[in-house]
């Protein structure tokens, strides 16, 4: 995590092909010059992709075709959701506590009622049998059915996935838009009074829990102006589709955005700050400024979208990462999404539940970080010759 | 390492890379879009916003799985239940004694083994159906023939031989054994004529438009958004004031503290003392010091065993003599930690029935109570033989007296008593360990006997049989936690006598100088230390709504109870102000959102398609 910025290693700049298209690896790397918290964002979505990453360490040498580059990646992802699918199944069951006991925990329940919940929750067969049902409900789709909603996990999280899309998509598009935007100008201006104010307040809002920040603003906005909803998606009775309805969902939508961007903002602001510091003692652009280009043109037409290259991948590695990170934010302000549905489930403990939807997150993690692998071999035309 | 291979490749065209930009990001909006309608599923139906002033609104975050009386057995459905079907007899609001319900009057045979219930005639379900005593019958029956329809209440007809109805204004309850506890408590009684026309009734999730007797029912069930319940013009009692009841999900008790400051609900419960505190003097806000239905205490392993009496877990043996039980409870400060801990928000307990039910309720002034006394305690240890070491921890054989407090970390008043309680044992001789752990680590070690001290808590029912019942020695369950369900692990030839006694007696008050009698022998053997009943801390909007009826009436809890008083006897506050039907603050931001995102939206888009102009 120790890049400086003039490479200590030339040898790496013939082989295109290593790192290159390897976000998984090492995406923090443009970001280390000092600027240790943005460092560690992306480190942690690579820990949440480690496996495709041991898998990546053998990345081919420079020439492999396209094809060989595409399956290579996709095995590697196909290992990793194995490897999800089997954890999915073992980790649950080691977590401590009898489910059926502390369902019927201080309830009045005859051992006759215990043994009948036992049975319809298919706790009462051997280990070795329900991971069998597991892995075949997996390949045909079913991921079981939920102790606590008594439905079908898979119809579940289909139900819940929309809410939380809306949630993170907002918050993803707000949050890349302004963390680039803000980070080619920091960049552009080192060392001005914005650079400093733009990266020191991304950095605070950083390292400021999800959740501390959530219920402050809930406690500001929420109780006290009564400006905006303590929580929830809609209020109930309305129909989403009127005008009066949207305008509810986006009133009730504001918060949590606010919080998830504050958060994470950081990560795409000082990932463009040093890409594009990078450009920016490379001759290309004296010689634009030569051409008479005015400065705003020189970085716009010139250092950002070179600069933007490394970030794309990281972006999409954060993608996935947000929606993760919508667990705590859902939480907090009670929006009915898949974060929501897995805090619940670890109360419960609804272990099918937990299980589809560790399963669901997993795959969304590692699917976009094939797409990650993928789109950096067609964004930079000399990984795709190589 | 990516920024290393990029060469002089500088060519790569800014227009395409802005093209791929827009498409993504359409791309994200389309998908959010899609994902959203998916998410809401045609409920056109509900246009219309609820006529708000008569709509009392509680905010709650507890499971449902159905509302299907049968078969649920969540905090959630449960209460709901009790608003929706009335039972053969209900627990009254004064202090939870049995009360007519479905039946106006009831008599037993001289040893209580038949019960006869008088149906009060002219009764009509919510649709107009008459409600008779065969709906009483059919409903009774389902239970104890299938088996599917006893997940939630299977052990309350556990003891029934056969339930019949003569006539359509009498229902005959026939016990296997006598009991003195009436057998018409607690059990829904359902619409034989809806019900039985359910293909599948134990897969039946009942959740929207149910038929019933209570005041209340379930109009409709949105997961993890609303639960809202309308008044039933049919209820015996007559017609509620309230039009509906909607409940509103909030995931973070935090959350609904400030949802009530801001109106968004008017009713909320299970406050900490921290934020009950928080909340007083909020405007229009009233709080509820409710006594509740509740113990907390500390659970002692007595040197748990099965119910044939085979030991498992690894309790420290010094806790087998009860004498060492005895000083752990002298060497604590109760009333301290009531104040302290709870801050105030606690009653002063006795034993494991809370002071809510003073008919049943161990009377403070029996002689078996004995108070905080370090140099009793003391005195128990030395005479128990563990005599004191230089260290100050007693030791016995060269085993010193170490003891493990298992807690649960996440509950800061459990957290606080262990601070409390290490120097107090500390006084007396006795090196307490504080082991604060997850809940489901907590319950799976208690299960299996793995701990000499363990914070515990119930809620007790109205009548005391039932948790009279788990302290008996045939209701301890084996390590793996089956075969029945116990307080404590303890087991006691008296007290179980003195069970059977009361479960039989049919003399009220005969029946409560027994169960007085059996709560003293659990004092005295010590096997748990009651603490306090907590109070459920609870507040609602005093500019909307008045009139909520407590159990007891006398300071008691509006939420939980066993019965439908709280609800249904409220009233929204008569001058009410015309809040105006227009949107607050919160709708002007939204407006002013869109606004901005359609606006920045389009000008940045506008602003790239000139740029790109230009550069061609």
């Amino acid at each position: 995590m120790s890049t400086p910025t003039h490479d200590p290693h030339p040898e790496d700049r013939r082989t295109p092909g290593t790192g290159s298209a390897n976000p998984g690896t090492d995406p923090a790397d443009p970001t280390s010059p000092g600027s240790d918290p943005a460092g560690q964002g992306p480190a942690s979505a690579r820990d949440s992709a480690d496996a495709p990453g041991a898998v990546d360490a053998d990345e081919p040498p420079a020439g492999g075709s396209f094809a060989r580059y595409f399956l290579r990646k996709l095995g590697g992802a196909a290992t990793s959701m194995i490897l999800v699918i089997v954890l999915g199944f073992f980790a649950f069951r080691m977590l401590p506590g009898d489910p059926v006991l502390k369902i019927a925990k201080e309830r009045p329940m005859s051992p006759a009622q215990i043994a009948e919940l036992r049975s319809q929750y298919g706790l009462d067969k051997p280990v070795i049998v329900q991971f069998w049902d597991y892995l075949v409900g997996i390949v045909t789709g079913d991921l079981g059915e939920s102790y606590v909603y008594r439905k079908s996990v898979s119809a579940l999280i289909g139900e819940y996935l929309g809410p939380t899309l809306l949630l993170t998509g907002t918050a993803a598009v707000i949050a890349i838009v302004l963390g680039l935007w803000l980070g080619q100008i920091s960049a552009w201006r080192r060392n001005s009074l914005f650079d400093k104010l733009a990266s020191s307040t991304s950095l605070i809002f950083w390292s400021v829990p999800t959740f501390w920040l959530g219920l402050i603003l809930l406690m500001i906005f929420g109780g006290t102006l009564q400006w905006l909803p303590t929580g929830g998606m809609i209020t109930p009775g309305l129909d989403p589709w009127s005008f009066a309805g949207i305008i509810d969902v986006i009133t009730h939508l504001i918060l949590p955005v606010v919080s998830l961007v504050a958060v994470v903002y950081a990560q795409f602001l000082m990932i463009m700050r040093a890409s594009l510091l990078e450009e920016m003692n490379e001759d290309y652009l004296t010689t634009a400024r030569a051409k008479g280009l005015t400065e705003d043109e020189v970085r716009r037409k010139h250092a950002v979208p070179n600069a933007l290259l490394p970030t794309v991948t990281v972006v999409f590695l954060h993608i996935g990462g947000l929606i993760a990170g919508a667990v705590t934010v859902e939480a907090v302000f009670s929006w009915p999404g898949l974060g929501k549905l897995t805090f619940e489930a670890i109360r419960g403990p609804d272990l099918p539940l937990l299980q589809g939807t560790f399963v669901v997150f997993s795959a969304i993690i590692i699917v976009m970080n094939l797409a990650a692998d993928i789109v950096y071999r067609f964004l930079d035309p000399r990984v795709r010759r190589a | 390492m990516n920024h290393r291979t990029r060469r002089k490749t500088k060519m790569l065209t800014s227009h395409s890379m802005r093209r791929g930009w827009q498409r993504c990001l359409a791309g994200v909006a389309a998908l959010a879009l899609a994902g959203s309608m998916a998410a809401s599923p045609a409920q056109a139906a509900t246009s219309e916003a609820p006529a708000s002033e008569n709509v009392l609104r509680i905010a709650t975050d507890g499971f449902i799985d159905s509302f299907n009386p049968f078969t649920s057995f969540y905090l959630v459905p449960t209460n709901t239940f009790r608003y929706m079907y009335e039972n053969l007899v209900a627990n009254d609001a004064e202090d939870g004694s049995v009360t007519e319900g479905l039946a106006t009057e009831w008599n037993t045979d001289s040893e209580g083994k038949v019960w006869t219930y008088t149906i009060r005639p002219d009764m009509k379900w919510s649709d107009g159906e008459p409600l008779t005593a065969d709906d009483v019958a059919w409903t009774y029956n389902q239970m104890m023939e299938k088996e599917e329809m006893a997940v939630a209440n299977g052990s309350l007809v556990e003891n029934f031989d056969k339930v019949e109805a003569p006539d359509d204004g009498t229902v005959k309850i026939t016990l296997k054994k006598p009991q003195a506890n009436n057998p018409g408590q607690e059990i829904p009684v359902v619409p034989e004529h809806v019900w039985s026309e359910v293909d599948k009734p134990g897969e039946f999730k009942n959740d929207e438009k149910s038929v019933g007797s209570g005041p209340f029912q379930l109009e409709s069930y949105e997961a993890n958004k609303s639960i809202t319940l309308k008044a039933n013009p049919n209820f015996w009692r007559g017609k509620p004031k309230l039009d509906e009841i909607q409940y509103r999900y909030y995931t973070n008790s935090d959350a609904q503290v400030q949802a009530i400051r801001s109106g968004e609900v008017d009713f909320i419960t299970g406050l900490t003392p921290d934020q009950f505190t928080a909340l007083e003097g909020a405007d229009d806000v009233e709080l509820n010091d409710g006594h509740g239905r509740r113990f907390n205490g500390i659970s002692i392993n007595p040197g748990v065993a099965d119910a044939e009496g085979k030991e498992f877990g690894t309790g420290h043996e010094a806790l087998e003599d009860k004498k060492v039980r005895q000083a752990i409870r002298a060497g604590i400060d109760t009333e301290t930690l009531r104040k302290q801990v709870m801050q105030d928000y606690a009653q002063p307990a006795t034993s494991f029935i809370p002071a809510v039910y003073p008919n049943w309720a161990l009377n403070p002034d029996d002689p078996v109570i004995s108070g905080f006394d370090v140099d009793e305690a003391k005195k128990l240890l030395d005479d128990a033989g563990w005599k004191e070491g230089s260290d100050g921890i007693r030791e016995k054989d060269g085993e010193k007296l170490q003891l493990r407090f298992l807690t649960d970390a996440d509950i800061p008043t459990e957290q606080s008593t262990a601070k409390f309680l290490k120097p107090w044992m500390k006084d007396i001789g006795i090196d307490l360990k504080n082991e604060s752990t997850d809940a489901d680590t907590e319950s799976e070690r208690t299960t299996k006997g793995d701990y000499d001290m363990y914070f515990s808590g119930w809620s007790i029912n109205p009548d005391p049989d039932y948790q009279l019942s788990i302290n008996t020695c045939g209701q301890r369950p084996d390590a793996e936690g089956n075969g029945g369900t116990t307080q404590d692990g303890w087991c006691n030839e008296e007290y179980d006598k003195l069970y059977q006694a009361q479960h039989v007696e049919l003399d009220q008050a005969k029946r409560q100088d027994l169960v007085q009698q059996a709560l003293a022998i659990h004092y005295e053997e010590a096997p748990s230390v009651t603490l306090w009943y907590p109070n459920q801390l609870e507040a609602f909007r005093s500019d909307r709504f008045e009139n909520f009826t407590k159990q007891p009436t006398d300071g008691g809890a509006i939420a939980n109870q066993v019965g439908y008083w709280g609800y249904s006897s409220v009233e929204p506050v008569s001058d009410e102000e015309a809040t105006g039907g227009g949107m607050g603050a919160g709708g002007w931001i939204g407006i002013a959102a869109a606004v901005i995102v359609v606006l920045g939206g389009g000008g940045w888009l506008l602003s790239r398609r000139k740029k790109s102009d230009d550069r061609e």
